[in-house]
């Protein structure tokens, strides 16, 4: 439809949509404020707006004890990722290929995460942190590599067979997560699994995989057949078409089903509690800052873990915002 | 593409498909004949269908089963409603503003669900915005009770269920034929009759399958109802998901948990038969 010009009424358009952002991103907001309270400030029955931020909460909830260069090193750090941040903006004007600077960028961040309990003592905060980037970017990896040989079968194979898979992968995609994770926990048990991320990676790729293959099938449906025909008449096998031709074309769809896979593993709740009893990732610990019914107890040290565990997700998603929706909306208005 | 080739490059996935799905609901299927718990996990004893029998004569099965149904009929058109509406009012505005609203309108949707849980929260302890709100300006002290828990959980899944079901309709939206709204403008339509006559129709698939969606997302509701009520019976707040991991964990009754999941494996794929028969002769259409 076209815009409504009338001003007042765009006042009223824009008033309507301040409300429904706003009750959408307010709690979060509240939260992150009471993330910088002391625990009286949290606690106050008028609620504090205007205060002088501590992070106290965090250090506590990250750290064991709190070394006395602390500045220093989060000075450190924080120059380091804007180093590689400048370095991933400027990737174009850079004189190697796109491909090593983002290797480069991939290298430097498992460094940091790897060198960072070599500096400061960490709590156990930080382990499910290093479990849950594990454990989703093994998902996202296993998934990817599977579905997307799936879903190209799909997109061109026309007999029934076809039909019949893609149908049973819907079936499976709306199954109860538990009615999978009680077998995967005897399994677990039986094959001497039970609480490691492969066990964790192999499940939550599993479940995941069929609504992969859904959405992936309908990037691959547009694109036409002649591309990896034309290749296979040059002399590539059909694998070696798929890999060399259609895989490139298809990249930014891939990249926003990988987006949305890691969504789905990093919000994962039922499946990590049950199938491991140490090794959880951050969805999971979550729930020890809960307390008993009244929550006033560590109320500031909760917000802090909500949080520290929903910012990395966020930046990942912020960073590809575009194609995460162009990837929702395409496995839905096309399919 | 030959049916060999095709069985080839499926080949990982089917046999993920029946390693990692088919063989644990055979397991399952197996599992609920039993009496286990999780110290005797290896050595089940058979019971025949006495798991099934307990769940179904159980009365907690039947509250769970009622109550999940109720947020269903209650939140898939309420939040199928609000999506629409906000979609509608996103699509009047242009440039980088729009991208601004719509990352805020995404948030519930990305943040972990059980933080985002927890945060809905906290707005209504006693410190909590809400609450502090509730007491001051409306005079009453907000109490967890079995009404007020309700209420928070239909009002949480509308909350979290509707940025899904906003970016369909939004991606809808865009692909409405402008000649078509044009030419009704020039007849003297209304903005309202439009809406009516045209965008509706239009987007008639997606509402379909918003509807299937989160018809088939809210009968499997469990983290937030875990988070909100922490289990706490009192609540009668109980899902066939919260339901099922009681009796499984917190009970302890591997065997009948196992029993219920299969039980809500079955009423799903019995929902989803009219929708898999859509899919299907879409499908065959396609081909």
């Amino acid at each position: 439809m076209r815009p409504i010009k009338h001003p007042i009424a765009r006042f009223f358009l824009h008033l309507a949509l301040w409300i429904v952002v706003l009750t959408s991103s307010i709690p979060f907001f509240w939260t992150f404020l009471q993330s910088l309270k002391t625990k009286k400030q949290a606690t106050s029955r008028t609620p504090i707006f205007l205060f002088k931020p501590t992070l106290d909460n965090f250090s506590k909830l990250w750290l064991k004890s709190v070394p006395d260069n602390l500045e220093v090193l989060a000075f450190g750090l924080i120059a380091i990722l804007l180093t590689l941040i400048l370095i991933a903006v400027f990737a174009k004007r850079l004189p190697v290929s796109r491909a090593v600077v983002n290797g480069f960028i991939v290298v430097a961040l498992v460094l940091i995460l790897w060198a960072i309990p070599k500096f400061v003592n960490t709590d156990t905060f930080y382990d499910y942190f290093i479990n849950t980037v594990i454990v989703s970017v093994g998902v996202v990896l296993v998934s990817i590599t599977v579905a997307s040989l799936s879903a190209f079968a799909l997109a061109r194979y026309v007999g029934l067979a076809g039909v019949v898979l893609i149908l049973l992968a819907l079936a499976f995609r709306s199954l109860p997560r538990i009615s999978f994770a009680l077998p995967y926990y005897w399994m677990g048990q039986i094959t001497g699994l039970y609480d490691t991320h492969f066990l964790l990676i192999l499940t939550l790729a599993a479940v995941n995989q069929p609504f992969t293959i859904y959405i992936l099938r309908s990037f691959f449906m547009d694109i036409p057949r002649e591309i990896e025909e034309s290749a296979m008449i040059d002399g590539a096998s059909r694998l070696g078409a798929f890999v060399r031709v259609i895989v490139p074309i298809m990249w930014p769809g891939i990249i926003a089903t990988a987006l949305f896979t890691l969504v789905l593993a990093y919000h994962e709740y039922l499946l990590v509690r049950i199938l491991a009893s140490s090794n959880w990732t951050i969805a999971v610990a979550m729930t020890q800052y809960l307390g008993g019914v009244s929550v006033s107890g560590s109320l500031p040290l909760q917000s802090a873990a909500a949080v520290s565990g929903a910012i990395p997700l966020l930046i990942v998603v912020l960073i590809f915002q575009k194609q995460l929706v162009k990837g929702l909306s395409a496995g839905a208005v096309k399919g | 593409m030959k049916l060999k080739a095709f069985l080839q490059f499926s080949a990982p996935s089917n046999l993920i498909m029946v390693t990692l799905m088919i063989f644990p609901l055979v397991l399952a299927i197996i599992f609920g004949l039993n009496y286990i718990t999780f110290r005797t996990i290896l050595e089940p004893v058979f019971v025949g269908l006495d798991n099934y029998v307990q769940t179904l004569t159980d009365p907690a099965f039947w509250a769970a089963m009622r109550w999940t149904l109720l947020i269903i009929v209650i939140v898939v058109p309420a939040h199928i409603i609000i999506a629409f509406l906000e979609a509608l009012l996103l699509d009047q505005v242009t440039g980088r503003i729009r991208g601004v609203y719509l990352a805020l309108l995404l948030i519930p949707m990305i943040v972990v669900p059980v933080i985002g849980t927890v945060v809905f929260r906290q707005l209504f302890d006693p410190s909590g915005l809400i609450g502090w709100f509730l007491r001051e300006v409306v005079g009453r002290r907000f109490i967890y009770t079995e009404t007020t828990m309700k209420t928070l959980i239909l009002l949480h899944t509308t909350w979290i269920a509707s940025p899904f079901a906003l970016v369909i309709f939004f991606a809808g939206l865009q692909t409405v034929k402008q000649e078509l709204v044009d030419a009704s403008s020039i007849d003297g339509a209304t903005r309202l009759q439009q809406i009516r006559h045209i965008i509706i129709p239009h987007l008639r698939a997606l509402f379909l399958l918003n509807a299937i969606i989160s018809v088939m997302d809210f009968f499997r509701l469990f983290d937030n109802v875990f988070v909100l009520t922490r289990m706490n019976p009192i609540y009668h707040a109980d899902t066939i998901l919260t339901y099922n991991f009681r009796v499984a964990m917190i009970v302890n009754r591997l065997g009948k948990g196992n029993a219920v999941a299969v039980l809500s494996v079955i009423f799903i794929m019995v929902a989803l038969i009219p929708f898999l028969y859509y899919m299907y002769r879409e499908q065959i259409q396609e081909r």
